[in-house]
């Protein structure tokens, strides 16, 4: 008992810690996500660096996925989720704040596990289909945004001479880099990503992950992975969740990812990292 | 409406695996096999017979049942264009009737209306379809009909484009094409709901997430991503819809006014091929019955001819959504 | 590492005018969002007004003239001196019932078979025969009268009988108890029948001694459905039953029917006619909801005592 008390109070310094960081895109504060009254994840604060990429890492149902779709206000189409706490996007809290939930949307993108592209739209419309949500009908805008965002996403030279085809066409890690593109063309300063490259083959994945770090330097990346390796190869800082006795995930430590992975505080997070239980 | 069982491919893995009771040739085997074979005569002699009945108008007039303006009762000529014209008229209208109230009604459904209620709504949804034909049309004739007299018709005529469209029946009798098309359209809603709400609902739960989480309004997301992804199986509640709506019998036999004049104007009486069939049946001469028989087999054409266009777009919906 | 393809501050610009097109648009968007949701509302509420206003209508014109006469007394015309003296429908009660029990027994038994049939085989007849089904199904209930007219009336010489409706209903009833039990015997979970065949039994056996059981519910359920479905159907014995004033239900007799004779007065003269009109339809649906509703809640309750 007295080593737990012992690790909360330092994973709560290890948040303190963590405003040393520099700018900062994002600030959970003390959020918790409920479903009817049943917690499914709680305690979470950190701050998201800008222009970092973020993981979110810990074993399956510790509410990794619940965590990152509060994010972007996701929780708002479930029936009984309540989110609780703070979330600021540039200091701007986003659930009670000024902000709409469709200008978070546009400000905070996402990219799915699955890929998804519209299947009745074809390459270039799919990628431009955020820009037509939100009401851009110039064509020469939503070509150059078009260009812009596959060149982003590392499509451009494949799909270049066949936009109009339908996007069920492409491979799947095409697809991905399809939804990734469609998610930067509104110039998100968030991207958020559920465990992108989950159901993709090894190369698909290694690319993707190549253009996530490429990604650095115009987004903020917040990505969820059940993939420790994934997490210690391309993240910059690493929140460990993990399900507690009640079932329900809480953020156990958070902290840079070299941090996490070599010298945690919390033993439950080495024990994570080695590998002891998955 | 039918549903497709959810582990269907299961299913038949287990029959294909070890067999089922048709594979061996016991007692059960034949019963199963007489009665599919009974099924499969009464299904022939459905078709046949009424072919068959119908035969002497075919032999006598060729083709004139389809082009001839008049019904001339005991012996002929008999004509159904003013049937076709009717049937085409009150279907289109109650169509689109029942395409615009069912399809918002459909959306309320599947998007708007809480989980909990979802369920009671449905079943007053389906309750409608459970009305019979002849409740609808008694309804129609005692309670509709006078009020569309004394109210709704004078003020439709102060319309521009009214004589056009309406005509000018001067008598304000009530019954009519257009009172058959509104009472056709309320009986076809639950018919598009049925199925357009299954085709709706089954859109990918993460195609809208994809949609909303690019700033997209909750509209936005049902225009642009639901609708178009649903669209075949759309057409396919149109097609079965048109399909109900072109068969209806006594209903609109009830409120059209059962007078065989080929013209389009939507306030006089008019009738529809089958309703003309129940209408004139009862004191008909051998001649008018087979005339009747072929106006059978031209309803038997076209109903047949919609259902099937309409099973083949919910399929292709169905097969378009297994590749998502 | 990959390069960028593109230099991150070129299209500042395009991106700029995005989030300003993006900002200036967005008030409309969700008002327009909040408008559509409205007339969907509207939609919803339009589809259920006219079942709530014919409700209304069979209660209100209905119930007043149900007492004991109206169910046990045949009909009678008024006359001048006794313009209310309409009498009762018992001769279409006893009628339809009569109508509807012979057109169970033909169709239930044959379209329980056929349905067993159908889920337990993958053969072309199979194919063709549930499309058959499928198409009989939506089939305008005309045609049955029609079938019936011209078989059973005509070329059998039976003539205007309760045979000759209770024909029409069972082709009538036939695909549509068809398609419900193929569905109940698929609906049965598969493990279900592997398990009876693990224990070394032969197909067919578990097909009846284990599957069909458990597909029980769903088919009594299509069954019923499919009856409450055929005692308000008016066309297809409008055309081969041949009325009548008299509680007859010989298979060989023409009967009456509630349906028949509701549109036989509908349009009568007599007010006291029209005003039992309403009595006999509120009867029907009143029957037809109570049927379906019990139906299905039955069905569902022991859908979840499975579960």
């Amino acid at each position: 008992m007295e080593q737990k008390t012992m690790a909360d109070m330092q994973s709560k310094t290890a948040t303190t810690e963590s405003t040393n960081r520099g700018p900062i895109a994002m600030q959970l504060r003390d959020v918790a996500v409920s479903f009817h009254g049943r917690t499914a994840v709680r305690d979470c604060s950190f701050d998201v660096a800008k222009n970092k990429v973020t993981s979110l890492i810990g074993p399956s149902g510790s509410g990794k996925t619940t965590l990152l779709r509060a994010l972007n206000r996701l929780h708002d189409l479930t029936p009984g989720a309540k989110v609780s706490g703070q979330i600021l996007l540039e200091g701007v809290d986003t659930y009670r704040g000024d902000l709409t939930v469709t200008e978070l949307r546009t400000r905070v993108g996402m990219v799915f596990q699955r890929p998804n592209p519209f299947p009745t739209m074809s390459i270039y419309d799919n990628a431009v289909s955020g820009l037509r949500f939100n009401g851009v009908k110039k064509k020469a805008l939503l070509d150059e945004a078009a260009e812009s965002s596959l060149r982003s996403a590392a499509l451009w030279d494949s799909v270049s001479t066949r936009l109009k085809v339908a996007a069920s066409n492409l491979s799947g890690g095409e697809q991905q880099r399809l939804c990734i593109a469609r998610a930067l063309a509104l110039d998100p300063e968030v991207l958020l990503m559920d465990e992108p490259t989950s159901a993709l083959d090894p190369i698909a994945t290694l690319r993707i992950e190549e253009l996530m770090t490429s990604l650095k330097s115009r987004v903020t990346v917040i990505i969820v992975t059940h993939n420790m390796q994934q997490a210690a190869r391309i993240s910059d800082d690493c929140a460990f969740l993990l399900m507690g006795e009640d079932r329900a995930g809480e953020l156990i430590e958070f902290d840079t990812t070299e941090k996490i992975f070599n010298n945690p505080i919390d033993p439950r997070t080495l024990d994570y990292t080695l590998g002891r239980f998955g | 409406m039918t549903q497709v069982p959810t582990d269907l491919r299961k299913h038949e893995e287990v029959v294909a695996e070890f067999g089922s009771a048709t594979t061996s040739r016991t007692w059960y085997f034949y019963v199963l096999l007489a009665a599919a074979v009974l099924f499969l005569l009464v299904s022939i002699g459905f078709v046949g017979t009424i072919f068959w009945s119908s035969l002497p108008t075919w032999l006598h007039g060729g083709l004139s049942l389809l082009t001839g303006k008049g019904w001339t009762a005991p012996n002929g000529p008999f004509g159904g264009l003013a049937m076709i014209a009717g049937t085409i008229e009150t279907s289109l209208i109650a169509l689109a009737i029942a395409v615009l109230i069912g399809l918002g009604t459909s959306i309320a459904i599947v998007f708007y209306i809480p989980r909990r209620l979802r369920n009671i709504v449905a079943t007053l949804v389906e309750l409608l379809a459970a009305v019979p034909s002849i409740v609808y049309g008694l309804w129609g004739l005692l309670v509709l009909a006078p009020w569309m007299a004394t109210t709704v018709n004078p003020w439709l005529n102060k319309l521009p484009f009214a004589t056009t469209i309406f005509g000018n029946p001067g008598q304000e009798f009530g019954t009519s094409l257009l009172l058959a098309s509104i009472v056709l359209g309320i009986m076809i809603i639950p018919t598009f709901v049925a199925i357009s709400r299954e085709v709706i609902a089954v859109v990918p739960q993460d195609l809208i997430e994809a949609c909303l989480s690019l700033g997209a309004t909750r509209w936005q997301v049902i225009r642009e991503v639901v609708l178009p992804t649903a669209k075949v199986g759309l057409y396919g509640a149109t097609f079965l819809s048109l399909a109900r709506a072109t068969g209806e019998t006594v209903a609109v036999a009830m409120v059209a006014g059962g007078v065989a004049n080929m013209q389009f104007h939507l306030l006089y009486p008019g009738t529809s091929i089958a309703s003309w069939i129940a209408l004139q049946f009862g004191e008909s001469t051998s001649k008018e019955v087979a005339a009747l028989m072929a106006l059978g087999v031209l309803l038997m054409l076209l109903n047949f001819g919609l259902s099937l266009i309409s099973r083949s777009l919910v399929n292709r919906q169905r097969k378009l959504l297994a590749t998502v | 590492m990959i390069e960028l393809e593109q230099p991150v501050e070129a299209g500042h610009e395009m991106r700029a005018e995005i989030r300003r097109i993006s900002n200036r648009t967005r008030a409309r968007r969700v008002a327009t969002s909040r408008v559509m949701v409205l007339l969907c509302a509207v939609a919803l509420t339009l589809a259920a007004v006219p079942l709530a206003l014919l409700i209304y209508q069979l209660l209100k014109n209905g119930v007043p003239v149900l007492n004991k006469a109206f169910f046990t007394t045949v009909p009678s015309t008024p006359t001048l001196i006794a313009p209310n003296a309409t009498g009762g429908v018992s001769n279409a009660i006893v009628g339809s019932i009569a109508l509807n029990i012979y057109a169970s027994v033909l169709a239930i038994p044959v379209g329980v078979f056929v349905g067993i049939y159908l889920a337990e085989t993958e053969s072309k007849l199979a194919t063709t025969l549930r499309t058959i089904a499928q198409t009989m199904a939506g089939a305008p209930s005309i045609l049955m009268g029609l079938f019936a007219f011209s078989f059973v009336v005509h070329d059998l010489k039976i003539g205007f009988s309760a045979l000759a409706g209770s024909f029409a209903l069972a082709v009538l009833m036939l695909p549509v108890i068809i398609l419900s039990s193929e569905i109940a015997v698929r609906n049965v979970p598969a493990t279900l029948r592997e398990a009876g065949l693990a224990l070394g039994a032969k197909p067919h056996k578990v097909s009846m001694r284990v599957v069909l059981p458990s597909a029980l519910t769903g088919i009594v359920t299509g069954a019923i459905l499919a009856l409450s479905r055929a005692v308000g159907e008016t066309a297809p014995v409008l055309l081969v039953i041949g009325g009548g004033f008299t509680n007859t239900w010989g298979l060989l007799n023409p009967v009456s029917a509630l349906p028949l004779s509701i549109f036989e007065n509908a349009k009568s003269p007599w007010p006291s006619q029209r005003a039992q009109v309403w009595g006999v339809a509120l009867v029907l649906v009143a029957f037809i909801f109570l049927v379906s509703l019990t139906a299905r809640i039955w069905a569902s309750r022991k859908q979840q005592v499975r579960n």
